[in-house]
Formats: structure tokens, C-alpha cells, sequence
């Protein structure tokens, strides 16, 4: 190596001002939102009072952030199920020698949700799901299970799950596309070696495909179980977190309580554990991916 | 990592090498697998492509159309939905909207490969702990810095500018845009900036001469993902900007819902001419695009 | 060629750049050209109203060369969050629009509204032109913070086609009302059309249920955010009397997710025969139904312990920033806004009830709006919009729980319970 690339000072020349955005931006922000989440004050009054900690005590009292952080949950949960394990799947089949001459087309439909976006969708499936004039009930008329009909965004106990379907129907193809990518990149001789053997699919499948593609598992999970937690349009668009809190989220609960209800310390509060909970998730999913990943 | 080779010509490759199996060779149970499949993708497909055929078709309804005949076709074309739409905002929320983008995406691209280039071909002390402090920002969700940013913003005065929305969103998508570039800088071999260095180049045009043209892959991946995350963001262009005139595509649509709330017409027909052009954007520029997140996906 | 393609980039970069410098520097230039600019803000974006204020804006400007208006609108349910963020900017609008009563005390409390007692008190001649009841939902410890420009009352509206074919009338007592809804649900009809999906909606039924069973002075100290209890018995009877209403199957099915205005759409069909509205929505309401329908106010309650002669309702208009730097000029236009010419013109363009006395007559307005006006005026008070009465995190518990009443999952007594435990923190965080 030369020594024109050991000088630290052209480097940082290159790197600072990216830095300067990220640190100032991105960084000095969570400091700020810790300081702001030990005072009383809203967007529109001069004065503020110090209240120390009492929002964290008040938070972990509260039952609507339980609400949140189990639907946060759930989006994690099925998001992984649909997507990861959904994707998975569909990409693996779209790789089957059968399927193999649909998959240009099949692909390019499933991909097409993700590329619209999220305002788009949320407003278009609020109507889907509207029983009056809804596409969803009515294909369920069609089909004759008519009883499987309901107030899907208004009836409390089902309203987070039609919301967290809307991701599954808007990811899930996104997700088979980064794993057929990834799938594409496994050398033909490994399937040929299975086929000799007279492996079925699903052996192939779960001693060739799955392994090969590990990182990109790995990758994958990590957006989607990260993305659960950051959740807040979608959420915000179709219901606000109704009916009642039923189906509040942390991002949707923030800003209600930051831009509703006048209680910006308190919204802090909750940015500060957003940040807690995000953090950990990313370093123990680091930590179980460290064997496969150098970053 | 460094064994693989340009993903771009495997993936050509590969489609070439593996033509479907011979007709003969198929089994009973690969008839069924495969026609059991093909209608599992096709229920899959419809339900993906119905509901935006149908929103497409909705728009053209009038709204006692909309309300008594959900499923069929508009009885009579109302093509001035389309024109009510756009005149009511949609027009100038897709200016504003193709704006921030352009903006945003090009300071990423700047910014980004720049900070790339000088963590890839650089050594120094503390790199570790810079490269670690950049890529713990991918991990951050922007809900953290709602609030303070938005004090931030009106501390400086650009509240409510298009710099409220293009500054954080050029920092929110340079962490990942670094990871990747940086990722693939690394593998361009460095036989060649070091015969170009020798020869008196200085390090900024070993940039603009060498990583440059030969990061462009990544580059255009880079840009396409920071694009569509930045078309598409909704929260802070919900809190930081105020003025209709500045508002982007994604809350001009949730304003346009609560202004036209009895016409479901134009609204459909809005949301129709939000979605379409990326519809139709990608399925010309489709095998680009796959091609785009093939590079895009190269392990660091 | 690439070279070209750089440049172009370039280009459009520093295009891109220059054209945000410019429309970010370009209010500046008219203040520099000697006019006074005064930002205004309201909140009818809707195509039908805004014509109504651009050419009001253009006439103000007409005759005052000197002032220039710049006019922004966001929508109903957008402003509840935007006008907070707004005030804690630096470039405050002017005069904004806002809800009478706690919505815009809070403001007071904050300092950030304008006085405008002695604006008022100088012009004797204005201050009469308004009706009494319209300025004092607006005013705080005696002093006015707001100009009312709409007086909106609510009231039911029923299809009179399906009236006669039960030989129903409308009811003045709630008794009746429950024998009304009976029988139409016997005839297997939808008694009433709700769209709860934002939750307002059935939030004005329970305004009008609380005043009629609490008593003024117990209502009044409990809405005052600073010594709020809610314990009298008469809150949980009014929510129990609404939720007689849902279990008894009176509402119609799915009303959580289905929005305001598609109900209104399924009332004008015919689909269902009770739908309640405000008063600015009649003349939609004529347009649609052609004469066949009427309305009545929310019937008395018997053994009620609140006046029974209330209206629900409240005027809401305009406050001014406290940081504007033209407070003449923005009294001015405020004026210009409710001078009788205009209130007369937004009678008739937009079929409004105006606070303007004698503005809202059956020359000039809608048979019914200027029946309903009179209402409003011989009624002893109004019951302002719960939500925007009571501090916001109350409002905010009445709100959210409203939508699980609806759907059965939570019970009066528990959501009364929250209420309570909500205006002790208010209570406490306000000392």
C-alpha cells in the first residue's frame, strides 16, 4: 500500500462530511431525545418543566405501550413467517426446473406491491377492507364464505391483523425476489450432484438452497424484524391506531402522543425505548449472524 | 466475498444453463407439483393484480358508480377524474416528490461514495470506530429522532423548506448506500490505482478515474434503493413541511382523502396516478432493475 | 457522451438547488416591496368552500392595496396535529383558524393567541353584530381570544319517506326517540346511519348526552382541565344511554369503519333513516334529498340533570398569533371576514350558518339552516364538541374508547374509569 492512502487527514476529508450528516442528524438526536424525554413541554408553549423520570415510570405503567409492543410483535412475527419463510418458498419454486420458464413473469408480479408506495397502499386497502363497497369482503361472498365477512379495520380484535396482512401482500414478493437473487448465485453442480443421488425437493431444498443462501436469511430477517419495530405509516393510514388503541404500534402511539395529545416528553420517552428495543434487536441479530458475516 | 464473481453475467449465465427438463422425463408427481403450484402462483398474482386493475377502473367511476357497482366496469368514463386529480394537488406533489428525490438521491450518491472510497482505500487510526459509528445508523429507526429533529429544524430556520425533507433523508439513507459501496469497492482490485498513483495521480482522481466507473453498478443500485425510500417516505414529510405547495406525493394523498372526502372518483383516480408511473417504470426497466439489486445484494 | 451525461447531472443539480434558494427566499421580496403580508390559515381546502375564500381574499386585497393575504388550508382532521407544530415554529400564521372552547384555551394558556377584547371593545358596532352565544365559547376569565366565522349546531336529519311509511314523528323526548328507532328496526329498517372510522362522530352524540344529563356547573368545572374529576354518576348514564343505543342494534352494522361521509352517502341513498349532522352539512343534505327529509334537535331527557334546552354545537373561527407583527391589519381582515356583506355571501355560496345576526335568514339561507339558526339562538346554551372542550388527552381517552363501545369490547363504567385517572394527571401536571 502506498503511503498516499496512510494519510489520515485526506481520508477524513473524504469521510467527514457524510460523518458530519450522519453524527448531527442521525446521532445527536438521540441525545437530545433523552434530554427532552426528562421534561414536560409541548410543541407550542416557551416553558418546560423537569420531571426526571417520571415518564419512563409512567411508560412502563401504561397499558396501551403493552398494546404496542405486542402488536410490534406480532408485525415481527408474521413478517417472518410470510415474508422470510413465505419468500423463501416462492423463490425456491421459482428456481424449481418446472416452474422455471413462469418465473420472469411471476416475478415480476409479485414484485410490483413494493415498488408502490406505502400511502398508496394503505389508502387503497382501507377501501379493500371497507364492508360496504370493500373488494375483500365481496370476493369473499363470491367464494361462499360469506361468514368469514366482517369489519375488518373496524372491529378491535381482528383490525391489526388486516393491517399486518397489507404488509405481507406488499413484501412478501420483495423478499422472494432477494432470495432468488441470492439462490441464482448457487454453482449448478451442487443440484446436479442432489439429482444423481435422487434427493427429493424438499431435501435439496433444505441441504442445498437453505444453506447456500444463509446470509441472505440472515440479511432478510434482520430488515424485516427491524422494519416490524420501526412501523408507522401503514399503521397511521389505515387506522391511527384504532379502533380504541387496538391496533397501536410504538411509532403510531409516539406521535399521538407528541402532535394529539401535546405530551412531546413523553413521546421522547417513547423514542428513547424505540431506540433501546431496535439496538438490542440489531446487535443480538449480529451476534447470531457473526459466524457467516463480515462486515 | 472475493471469489465471486460479477453477479451481473451469472445471473445471464445461469438462465442460460438451465433449460426446463425435457417433457418426456416428467412424472405424474411433477404434473401435479407443478400444476398445483402454477394455480397457488395464479391466485397469488391475481390477488396482487386485481386490486390495483380495480383501482385503476374506480377512478374512472363516477361516485354513485363507485357505491352501487363495486365490481363492474364504469358505466359511463369519467377521464376528468384523472385531470380533477392532478389539478387538485397531485400535479405539484409530483414535482415536489420527483424534487426531493433527485436532491436527496444525488447528495447520497456524492456524499456516500466519497465516505465509501475513503474507508475502503484508506488506513488511519480510529477507521474502525468510524465505520462502526456509520453503520450503527442503518440500525436507528427515524421515529427516534422525530421530535428532536423537528426542534432542530426550526432552530435553523428550515422548517417547512425542502431542506427539511432532503437533509435527513440524505443522512437516514447514507449508512446503508456506504455499507454497500464500501463493500464493493473492496473487491475492485488495487493493482490499478497504485500504478495510477505512481504516475502522479493524486487520490481525488483516483475517485473520479478509478472507483468510480468501476463502482458504477453499486452506484446505480444505490441510487435506486435511496430513490424509492425516499419517494416513498411518509413521516417526516407528514411533520416537517407544512405549506400544500412543498407537501410530497405520500401526504399530498392523505390530505387529498380528507379534502375530497365525498369524491372517491378523483381520490381513486389520485391514488392511481401516484402508483402508476413506478408500476410502469419498473416493468420497462425490470431486468435493469433485477439486475440493479443482484449488484446491490453482494455480500460485504 | 458520458461526459454529456455528467454534465447533465450537474446541471440539474445546480438547477434543482437554485430553484429551492429562490422559492424559499421569494416571501421575502414582497415584504420588501412595501406590502404588509399576513399569513392565513384555515382549514376548508374541500373544492366546494375554497372558492368561497379566495374570492373573499381577492376583494380584501382589492380594497386594502396595501396588504397581501397568503392563504394556506388544511383539512379537518390534518389541522388537529399541524396547528400545534405550527404555533411552535417561527413563522407563525397570522390568523388561524381554531375551535371554540378548551382547543383554543389552551393556546391562551400558552400565550400564544392574540387578546382581542379591546379590538372588539373599540368597535362597538362590530362586537354587537355578532350573536352573543358565538363569541363567548370563544372568550377566557371574561377576555375574547377568537372571532367566530361559522355558528354550527347538530342535529338528526330523517328521511321523511321513511317516516310516513311508519307514521313516525320526530321525537321530542328521548323516550320517544328510543320508540321511534323501535319501530323502525321492527320494520326492518336501519334506524341509524353512524361513520365512526374517526371516532368524532359518535363523540357529538355523547356531547349533547353529557350536558343533558350533567348539570352546567359540574359539567363546567370538569371540562376546565384544572380541577376535572368527572365523577358525577350522570357520565356514566350518558355513555350507558349511547350504548343502549349500539346494543339494542339501532346504529348501523360495521359503523367503525366506515368514515362520516361514506354514511352520509349511504343516508342520501336511502339506506337507513336517522343520520346526525351538523348544520353546515344541511345544504348538502337538501342537494341530495330533494326536500324529503327534516331534522330535530337531540331530544330532552327526562330525569336529566342538565338544562334540556341546549343545543349541541359551538362556533369556530379564527384566532390571531400573539407574535404577529401586524395586529391592526389582521383585525382588519378579520373585519373584512365577518363583515355582514361577506356573512351574507358565505350564507349563500356555501350555505353556512353564520354568527352574523340576521346574516342567516330564509332570504338568504336554506329553509331549514335558518330554522336551525333559530334554535340555536332561543336555546339557553350550547354544548360545545366534546372533543375540543375538554383538555386533549381527555378528549383523546373519549375518543379512542368510543370505537371499542361500539364494538363491545369495553364497557361505560371502565371507559369513565380512564377518564377519571386521565383528568387527575391533567389536574396534577396543570398545578
Amino acid at each position: 500500500m502506498t503511503r498516499t492512502f496512510r494519510n489520515r487527514r485526506t481520508a477524513l476529508l473524504y469521510i467527514l462530511p457524510a460523518l458530519f450528516l450522519i453524527l448531527s442528524l442521525v446521532f445527536l438526536p438521540i441525545v437530545l431525545n433523552l434530554y427532552n424525554s426528562l421534561f414536560r413541554w409541548n410543541s407550542f408553549d416557551a416553558g418546560r418543566t423537569f420531571v426526571g423520570l417520571e415518564y419512563y415510570i409512567r411508560l412502563f405503567k401504561d397499558p396501551v405501550f403493552y398494546t404496542a409492543l405486542k402488536n410490534n410483535s406480532l408485525y415481527a412475527i408474521i413478517s417472518l413467517v410470510f415474508q422470510v419463510g413465505g419468500g423463501l418458498i416462492i423463490a425456491a419454486i421459482l428456481e424449481d426446473k418446472l416452474i422455471r420458464r413462469f418465473q420472469p413473469f411471476f416475478r415480476t408480479v409479485f414484485f410490483i406491491p413494493s415498488v408502490i408506495s406505502i400511502a398508496v397502499v394503505g389508502l387503497l386497502w382501507q377501501l379493500l377492507y371497507n364492508p360496504e363497497v370493500g373488494l375483500v369482503n365481496g370476493a369473499l361472498k363470491a367464494i361462499g364464505q360469506a361468514e368469514w365477512a366482517r369489519s375488518w379495520l373496524g372491529d378491535s380484535e381482528v383490525a391489526i391483523y388486516a393491517v399486518v396482512a397489507v404488509s405481507q401482500w406488499q413484501y412478501t414478493g420483495y423478499m422472494a425476489m432477494l432470495f432468488l437473487i441470492a439462490m441464482q448465485k448457487i454453482p449448478f453442480e451442487y443440484y446436479e450432484a442432489a439429482m444423481i443421488d435422487g434427493a427429493s425437493r424438499i431435501k435439496t431444498f433444505f441441504n442445498i438452497t437453505v444453506p447456500q443462501i444463509k446470509e441472505m436469511l440472515l440479511v432478510g430477517s434482520v430488515i424485516t424484524v427491524i422494519g416490524a419495530f420501526k412501523v408507522f405509516d401503514e399503521v397511521y393510514i389505515m387506522t391511527s391506531g384504532g379502533p380504541g388503541r387496538s391496533t397501536e404500534v410504538l411509532g403510531t402511539m409516539l406521535y399521538r402522543s407528541a402532535f394529539r395529545n401535546d405530551e412531546m416528553g413523553y413521546a421522547s420517552t417513547i423514542g428513547t425505548v424505540v431506540f433501546v428495543i431496535t439496538l438490542t434487536l440489531s446487535l443480538v441479530q449480529l451476534k447470531l449472524g457473526k459466524s457467516g458475516q463480515e462486515v | 466475498m472475493t471469489a465471486k464473481s460479477n453477479p451481473i453475467v451469472k445471473t445471464d449465465n445461469v438462465t442460460e444453463f438451465r433449460p426446463g427438463s425435457p417433457k418426456l422425463s416428467m412424472t405424474i408427481k411433477n404434473r401435479i407439483f407443478q400444476s398445483a403450484v402454477l394455480v397457488w402462483f395464479s391466485i397469488f398474482a391475481l390477488v396482487i393484480i386485481y386490486p390495483i386493475i380495480w383501482l385503476g377502473l374506480s377512478g374512472l367511476k363516477s361516485n354513485s358508480d363507485f357505491f352501487l357497482n363495486t365490481w363492474s366496469l364504469p358505466e359511463e368514463w369519467f377521464w376528468r377524474n384523472y385531470k380533477a386529480a392532478w389539478d387538485a394537488g397531485i400535479g405539484q406533489f409530483f414535482l415536489n416528490s420527483v424534487y426531493v428525490t433527485v436532491v436527496s438521491v444525488i447528495t447520497v450518491l456524492l456524499l456516500g461514495s466519497m465516505a465509501a472510497y475513503g474507508l475502503s482505500r484508506f488506513q488511519f487510526k480510529g477507521q474502525n470506530l468510524v465505520l462502526i459509528l456509520i453503520l450503527s445508523g442503518l440500525m436507528l429507526a427515524p421515529q427516534v429522532s422525530l421530535i428532536p429533529l423537528y426542534k432542530l429544524l426550526q432552530g435553523f430556520g428550515l422548517y417547512n423548506t425542502y431542506w427539511a425533507l432532503v437533509l435527513p433523508y440524505v443522512a437516514f439513507q447514507l449508512p446503508f448506500s456506504i455499507f454497500l459501496m464500501r463493500s464493493y469497492f473492496l473487491s475492485i482490485p488495487r493493482e490499478l490505482e497504485e500504478s495510477a498513483i505512481i504516475d502522479g495521480c493524486n487520490t481525488w482522481k483516483v475517485y473520479r478515474h478509478i472507483i468510480i466507473p468501476m463502482g458504477k453498478p453499486i452506484i446505480a443500485s444505490c441510487a435506486l434503493l435511496t430513490g424509492m425510500n425516499v419517494w416513498n417516505e411518509f413521516m417526516f414529510a407528514l411533520v416537517f413541511v407544512e405549506d400544500s405547495s412543498l407537501r410530497t406525493i405520500p401526504v399530498g394523498l392523505m390530505n387529498l382523502r380528507s379534502q375530497l372526502n365525498t369524491n372517491f372518483g378523483i381520490q381513486l383516480a389520485g391514488l392511481a396516478i401516484s402508483a402508476l408511473p413506478m408500476i410502469i417504470a419498473y416493468i420497462i426497466f425490470q431486468k435493469q432493475f433485477v439486475r440493479g439489486l443482484t449488484a446491490g445484494s453482494v455480500k460485504g | 457522451m458520458k461526459l454529456k451525461a455528467k454534465l447533465l447531472l450537474v446541471a440539474m443539480w445546480v438547477l434543482t438547488l437554485l430553484v429551492a434558494g429562490c422559492s424559499s427566499s421569494s416571501s421575502t421580496n414582497e415584504e420588501e416591496s412595501g406590502k404588509v403580508v399576513l399569513k392565513f390559515l384555515h382549514k376548508w381546502p374541500q373544492p366546494e368552500f375554497a372558492p368561497y375564500f379566495e374570492e373573499v381574499v381577492k376583494e380584501f386585497e382589492k380594497q386594502n392595496p396595501d396588504i397581501k393575504i397568503k392563504m394556506e388550508a388544511i383539512a379537518d382532521e390534518p389541522i388537529k396535529d399541524k396547528l400545534r407544530v405550527i404555533l411552535g415554529g417561527n413563522e407563525v400564521p397570522d390568523i388561524m383558524f381554531s375551535w371554540s372552547g378548551e382547543f383554543s384555551r389552551k393556546f391562551v394558556r400558552a400565550d400564544a393567541a392574540l387578546e382581542l377584547t379591546p379590538y372588539l371593545n373599540e368597535d362597538a358596532a362590530w362586537k354587537d353584530s355578532f350573536i352573543p352565544a358565538s363569541l363567548q365559547p370563544f372568550s377566557s376569565d371574561g377576555k375574547n381570544y377568537g372571532i367566530p366565522l361559522r355558528f354550527n349546531g347538530k342535529f338528526f336529519i330523517y328521511n321523511k319517506e321513511i317516516f310516513e311509511k311508519y307514521n313516525l314523528e320526530a321525537p321530542k323526548t328521548w323516550d320517544e326517540f328510543l320508540d321511534v328507532l323501535e319501530t323502525l328496526k321492527k320494520g326492518g329498517e336501519t334506524p341509524i346511519i353512524l361513520g365512526n372510522q374517526s371516532p368524532w362522530a359518535a363523540i357529538h352524540y355523547l356531547t349533547g348526552l353529557n350536558q343533558k344529563m350533567v348539570s352546567q356547573d359540574v359539567r363546567m368545572k370538569d371540562y376546565n382541565p384544572g380541577s376535572g374529576e368527572f365523577t358525577d354518576p350522570g357520565y356514566v348514564k350518558a355513555m350507558e344511554m349511547f350504548a343502549d343505543l349500539i346494543k339494542k342494534g339501532y346504529f348501523m352494522k360495521d359503523a367503525n369503519s366506515s368514515s362520516h361521509d361514506m354514511a352520509k352517502q349511504l343516508f342520501f341513498a336511502g339506506k337507513g333513516a336517522i343520520f346526525y349532522v351538523e348544520l353546515e352539512e344541511f345544504a348538502d343534505a337538501d342537494k341530495n334529498m330533494k326536500g324529503n327529509w327534516g331534522f330535530f334537535p337531540m331530544p330532552s331527557i327526562e330525569d336529566g340533570n342538565g338544562s334540556q334546552n341546549y343545543i349541541t354545537g359551538a362556533p369556530d373561527g379564527f384566532i390571531v398569533s400573539s407574535k404577529t407583527k401586524y395586529p391592526e391589519e389582521a383585525i382588519k381582515f378579520l373585519k373584512f371576514l365577518t363583515s355582514k356583506e361577506s356573512a351574507l355571501k358565505l350564507v349563500e355560496q356555501i350555505g353556512w350558518p353564520s354568527p352574523i345576526d340576521g346574516a342567516t335568514n330564509p332570504d338568504t339561507a336554506l329553509k331549514e339552516v335558518a330554522e336551525g339558526v333559530d334554535f340555536m339562538k332561543q336555546a339557553e346554551g350550547m354544548a360545545e364538541w366534546l372533543d375540543t372542550d375538554v383538555h386533549a388527552k381527555v378528549a383523546d381517552v373519549y375518543l379512542t374508547n368510543i370505537q371499542l363501545l361500539l364494538d363491545g369490547s369495553k364497557s361505560p363504567d371502565a371507559i369513565i374509569k380512564e377518564v377519571q385517572d386521565v383528568a387527575k394527571q391533567v389536574q396534577s401536571e396543570l398545578e
